[in-house]
């Protein structure tokens, strides 16, 4: 399988005034093109600091990324207009439109007009949102603005969603449909990447699960494989057995 | 970098500040409602007092009288405090013209001319004019000045002082409104800027847009000329509103105003962008913000002049860049005067702005 995304001995230290912490310690992993890939670990453990390196957000300290054969560091500009990040926070302007959001980053990633327009109507529909597209989004429920959320990171059309906990918070039915939307896009031919703390979630959606501990890749492999290799019988004990009971701040 | 595509992205990102702020509707009173009560308190409730105001004292008499009215202007000490009130110079042979233009220069606060004949028509209980010219773009030293001078010549009844009004009847209002509009515009772009970026980054939309191909230039650019016209409107309201309603003086250039104030606006963008970078969050910018905004308010002259405040105060307000700008704003709306005689103030606020807006993009980090 060719990978779009390959990361070499990434190593991610943060330096405050009192303490030196390595979040991403020398992981190194190749994602495939098309596949969902999902990254769990426990609080911590630098899945979020290997995804937002993954997506451009932050420079590695050492190591390299190669996003669709584009250098991280020195094409983090067109690896941005490929790619689309979900973030775990809403961050949805609240005093503009389900619209106006939606406009506004079209407008950033230089989508035409009438493609705009007839994008943001596909998604709004496909989102149940098309009634409140003129709503402030500071009036809508959680699951309202995850939805949004969602399609303001495809409006451009990108080649890789990056998803950073897609479905914490949520209700059963917004997780579905949540869910149901990922499969959608996959099968668009967009690569999924996404972290999650739901065992039941990256074993359902995931086709590989990358499993971190303390900053290290301890595990990559398809969930099948990974609960026959500790001979589990579910994600949740594989990653108990890899990571450990002890709980982490 | 794509210049035109940058351009255009600062476009996007102006245009989505200003459906924002307009969108509050709650923010739109105080950001125009706040100076004009500031004024209105400020202007009909202030008084002062004075100490060591540089004076010109043109003295074309040889005689006692002149020389004893002049040591008592010299050796006047207020009441309420241990420092003279006037540190004078004396010159003779000057004519009014000159002595104007060094008042128009900011040399002097005031020229007290004697004229020749005064001695000896003072002995002869003969009527005699002084001339005292001040610089009432500072009403509040320009008042207490011709009070004094009117209250030690009382005592000799064939005095009279003549005091031509050089830039026409001012007010306190007339010494206030251009500090405020200054204060105002430093305040309004330092709070909005900080808490534009401040809170985007705690709601998460700051990582959202620097995770698009937008550059951090383009997202700056945007979020200044965004505050450059809001301010400059905002200006153009405050200065209309003073003129029109409280019949402030505004005898300069409206365009003289509009490059001092996009100069100080720059670099006060800068300091907002600088001081939100460091905040935490929302909380911590507040009180940031308040450190270094609030001591310019009291510190730079906006309700009393430089001249009346202690010297170490006085060397604190020459750090700080609303100093100059309330000086130019000033010099321009009260005196009336061009860009020789603002171009001091507009040199150091151009460094100002520089400095802090370097300083601001610096660590304005892409890593929100």
């Amino acid at each position: 399988m060719e990978p779009i995304i390959e990361a070499r001995d990434l190593t991610k230290v943060f330096i405050s005034r009192r303490m030196k912490v390595t979040a991403v310690d020398h992981v190194s992993l190749e994602i495939y093109k098309g596949e969902i890939f999902g990254m769990i670990g426990p609080n911590g453990a630098g899945k979020s600091t290997t995804f937002a390196m993954m997506s451009t957000l932050i420079k590695p300290t050492s190591g390299s990324i190669r996003v669709s054969s584009f250098d991280a560091e020195k094409e983090a500009t067109k690896i941005r207009q490929i790619i689309g990040v979900v973030p775990q926070q809403y961050s949805l302007y609240s005093d503009l439109t389900a619209r106006e959001n939606l406009e506004l980053m079209g407008n950033l990633y230089d989508v035409t007009k009438k493609v705009m327009e007839e994008r943001i109507n596909y998604y709004l529909k496909l989102v149940n949102l098309e009634t409140h597209a003129d709503r402030f989004t500071g009036g809508f429920s959680g699951g309202m603005k995850q939805r949004l959320s969602v399609i303001s990171a495809v409006i451009h059309d990108p080649e890789i969603i990056f998803w950073d906990e897609p479905t914490t918070g949520l209700d059963p039915q917004t997780r579905q449909a949540i869910w149901k939307l990922a499969r959608k896009f996959n099968k668009e031919g967009k690569t999924l990447i996404f972290t999650t703390h739901y065992m039941e979630e990256a074993d359902k959606l995931c086709d590989r699960v990358a499993i971190m501990n303390d900053g290290r890749l301890v595990a990559l492999d398809t969930p099948e494989n990974l609960k026959k290799k500790s001979s589990s019988v579910s994600l949740e004990e594989v990653f108990i057995h890899l990571t450990g009971e002890e709980i982490r701040d | 970098m794509d210049i035109k595509s940058e351009l255009r992205k600062s476009w996007i990102i102006m245009m989505k500040e200003f459906k924002q702020i307009f969108r509050k509707k709650m923010l739109i009173i105080p950001l125009f409602m706040f100076p004009i009560i500031m004024i209105v308190f400020f202007g009909y409730g202030m008084g002062g007092s004075i100490k060591n105001v540089d004076i010109l004292i043109v003295n074309d008499d040889t005689g006692m009288a002149s020389s004893s009215l002049v040591q008592e202007i010299g050796s006047y000490i207020p009441k309420d405090s241990d420092i003279k009130m006037f540190s004078i110079t004396y010159t003779k042979d000057m004519a009014q013209s000159e002595a104007e233009r060094k008042i128009d220069a900011g040399l002097y606060k005031a020229v007290l001319i004697i004229p020749q004949d005064y001695s000896e028509r003072v002995a002869k209980n003969e009527s005699v004019t002084l001339t005292l010219l001040t610089d009432s773009s500072d009403t509040t030293s320009s008042g207490i000045i011709v009070n004094f001078m009117q209250q030690l010549l009382a005592k000799t009844r064939s005095i009279s002082l003549n005091v031509p009004e050089i830039y026409g009847n001012l007010k306190y209002l007339d010494f206030l409104t251009p500090a405020v509009i200054a204060l105002t515009i430093f305040f309004g772009t330092v709070q909005s800027t900080g808490y534009a970026i401040a809170g985007e980054r705690e709601d998460g939309t700051i990582v959202r847009i620097l995770m698009t191909p937008v550059s951090k230039w383009a997202v700056i650019l945007g979020k200044t000329i965004h505050q450059l016209i809001l301010q400059l409107i905002r200006a153009v309201i405050l200065i209309l509103g003073a003129t029109v309603i409280l019949g402030v003086t505004m005898n300069g250039s409206w365009l003289l105003v509009a490059l001092v104030l996009t100069i100080f606006t720059f670099g006060s963008v800068g300091l907002g962008i600088a001081i939100s970078a460091i905040s935490e969050d929302m909380t911590s910018f507040q009180q940031l913000s308040l450190f270094f905004t609030l001591p310019s308010m009291f510190a730079t002259g906006v309700f009393y002049p430089l001249s009346s405040v202690p010297d170490w105060m006085r060397w604190i307000a020459y750090t700080m860049p609303l100093t100059y700008a309330n000086d130019a704003m000033r010099i321009i709306m009260v005196k009336g005067q061009g860009l020789s005689f603002i171009a001091r103030d507009i040199f150091i606020l151009i460094i100002f702005g520089v400095l802090y807006f370097a300083i601001g993009v610096h660590l304005f980090r892409r890593e929100a």
